[in-house]
């Protein structure tokens, strides 16, 4: 798996924020975003990489099923998860472990497919591929 | 559905304003679309959007809920309340029908206001899409399979895929948008503003001072910087630093400044002064801006302890004797702008 490195917060984007000119009065300025943000935010991502590399982990040491990581990539808990495929969490959590999701209906495979936008075949065989907002940047 | 409609461009001319914010600058460029001219800082001081909120039985990624700015929908709920305003508001349990109400109201030529979750918007910056459910954009027109968006934290209007727009209306989790979109179908001729900003005053002097509880308004400031002192000796450094940064970046969505919402609020007060001829709006303007760089203190001070950059003098106690002195100026700033409401009616 390779994850892009630290970017700027808004990657260029030119947001615009109120600040007071030389007379006194405010502007809607543009500009690149305000430094601590970036920081704070670099901060936030590093947290959310480690969490998914320890997911990585466990799927390749075959103590969790790939869905672990495509949830923990996306920024899922069990609970999202449930809301967004219909199901109970305690579902989720057995399709959470290897043996259970190896036996999952077709039916039931593509539901996750298509939320984290992958295919069955990379679920069946446990391909783990970047989260949703990695992807799709054209 | 439509099928028939699937390669036809429908563009409504909405003039695409980049804001701060993007309930405020939805509002204003919709208010804008139909005849009423108002600045964004404007729409976001009559909907009274400034506000302080700490939360800590509200968990976002584990983390409490720090909100520096009135409750997602809040400013569109003011602006819908204000008489001769007649807004539609809807949501949805179909998908399907949610998208095809969008085609009909676009078809009709109106501009349609949507509640998106910005995980699921591929023309967001990666760095930024997270699972957060409340952000507004305006749909303005449609040509083939992608939509026209203006949203107003962006310099330019966007487009989005059908379906990514779809899942972006239906996200899950806090703040689930449901679908819900919502247009202006009625503006009063006469718009009174200085009604209206007395009112939007008036409330949030209300916010700011009037809660009973602990935890809203200046109290919260206070209590905010009581916890925070403590942060490192329950919870250990780690830990802390999180907290700490979760703070600064509630304190910054986009484009605020690092003021939390203190800058765009000032600039409200100054139009405002400008409008009603009045100079001590214009004092509270200036003196909201201290608070604000005293913000943006704080929080300059927060990312060089996140960074492990930090001088001597950046310490936990430190930065909650800040938020104090913050909190000690705002009272006495809507204390003032309090009696100034009462003198007005």
């Amino acid at each position: 798996m390779d994850h892009p490195p630290e970017k700027d917060v808004t990657e260029g984007l030119a947001t615009v924020s109120y600040s007071v000119n030389s007379d006194g009065a405010y502007e809607l300025v543009s500009g690149p975003g305000w430094q601590p943000v970036n920081v704070v935010n670099a901060q936030a991502w590093r947290e959310i990489e480690k969490e998914i590399s320890v997911a990585e982990d466990k799927v390749h040491s075959g103590r969790a099923s790939c869905l672990q990581y495509y949830m923990t990539a996306n920024q899922m808990d069990v609970g999202l998860l449930a809301r967004y495929t219909g199901q109970p969490r305690w579902r989720i959590r057995l399709h959470l472990m290897p043996f259970f999701f190896s036996k999952l209906a077709p039916d039931a495979i593509r539901k996750y497919a298509e939320l984290f936008q992958v295919t069955s075949e990379d679920l069946k065989n446990g391909r783990l591929k970047p989260p949703v907002y990695e992807r799709r940047k054209d | 559905m439509n099928a028939g409609k699937i390669n036809s461009r429908i563009m409504i001319d909405f003039t695409h304003r980049q804001s701060a914010h993007c309930e405020s600058g939805v509002a204003a460029n919709l208010l804008t679309y139909n005849g009423i001219k108002i600045s964004e800082a404007m729409a976001f001081g009559i909907g009274g959007g400034l506000f302080f909120g700490y939360l800590p039985f509200i968990r976002i990624n584990h983390l409490p809920l720090i909100t520096y700015r009135a409750a997602a929908g809040k400013i569109l709920q003011q602006i819908a309340a204000i008489p001769g305003v007649t807004m539609v508001r809807k949501t949805f349990r179909d998908q399907a029908r949610a998208m095809d109400e969008l085609d009909r109201a676009l078809a009709a030529s109106i501009p349609v206001g949507l509640q998106t979750g910005v995980f699921w918007l591929p023309y967001f910056p990666m760095a930024l899409r997270f699972h957060f459910n409340a952000h507004n954009l305006v749909v303005y027109g449609k040509e083939g399979h992608d939509y026209l968006i203006s949203d107003p934290v962006f310099p330019e209007p966007v487009r989005c895929p059908t379906e990514d727009l779809q899942r972006a209306r239906f996200a899950s989790g806090a703040l689930a948008p449901k679908g819900k979109m919502y247009y202006l179908a009625q503006v009063p001729d006469e718009f009174d503003r200085a009604s209206f900003i007395v009112q939007g005053i008036q409330y949030v002097c209300k916010m700011m001072l009037g809660s009973p509880f602990p935890l809203i308004g200046v109290k919260g400031i206070n209590f905010l910087a009581g916890r925070l002192e403590k942060w490192p000796c329950r919870l250990g450094n780690e830990k802390a630093d999180l907290h700490l940064g979760h703070v600064v970046r509630m304190q910054e969505e986009i484009g605020t400044g690092g003021g939390g919402f203190r800058f765009m609020y000032g600039a409200f007060l100054q139009e405002c002064a400008d409008e009603l001829q009045d100079d001590f709006l214009r004092d509270s303007a200036s003196s909201l801006t201290l608070t604000g760089d005293a913000w943006r203190q704080f929080a300059g001070m927060a990312a060089r302890i996140c960074k492990n950059r930090l001088q001597p003098e950046d310490t936990y106690p430190a930065m909650a004797g800040i938020i104090r002195h913050c909190g000690e100026m705002e009272k006495q700033i809507f204390r003032d702008l309090h009696t100034w409401v009462n003198e007005q009616q």
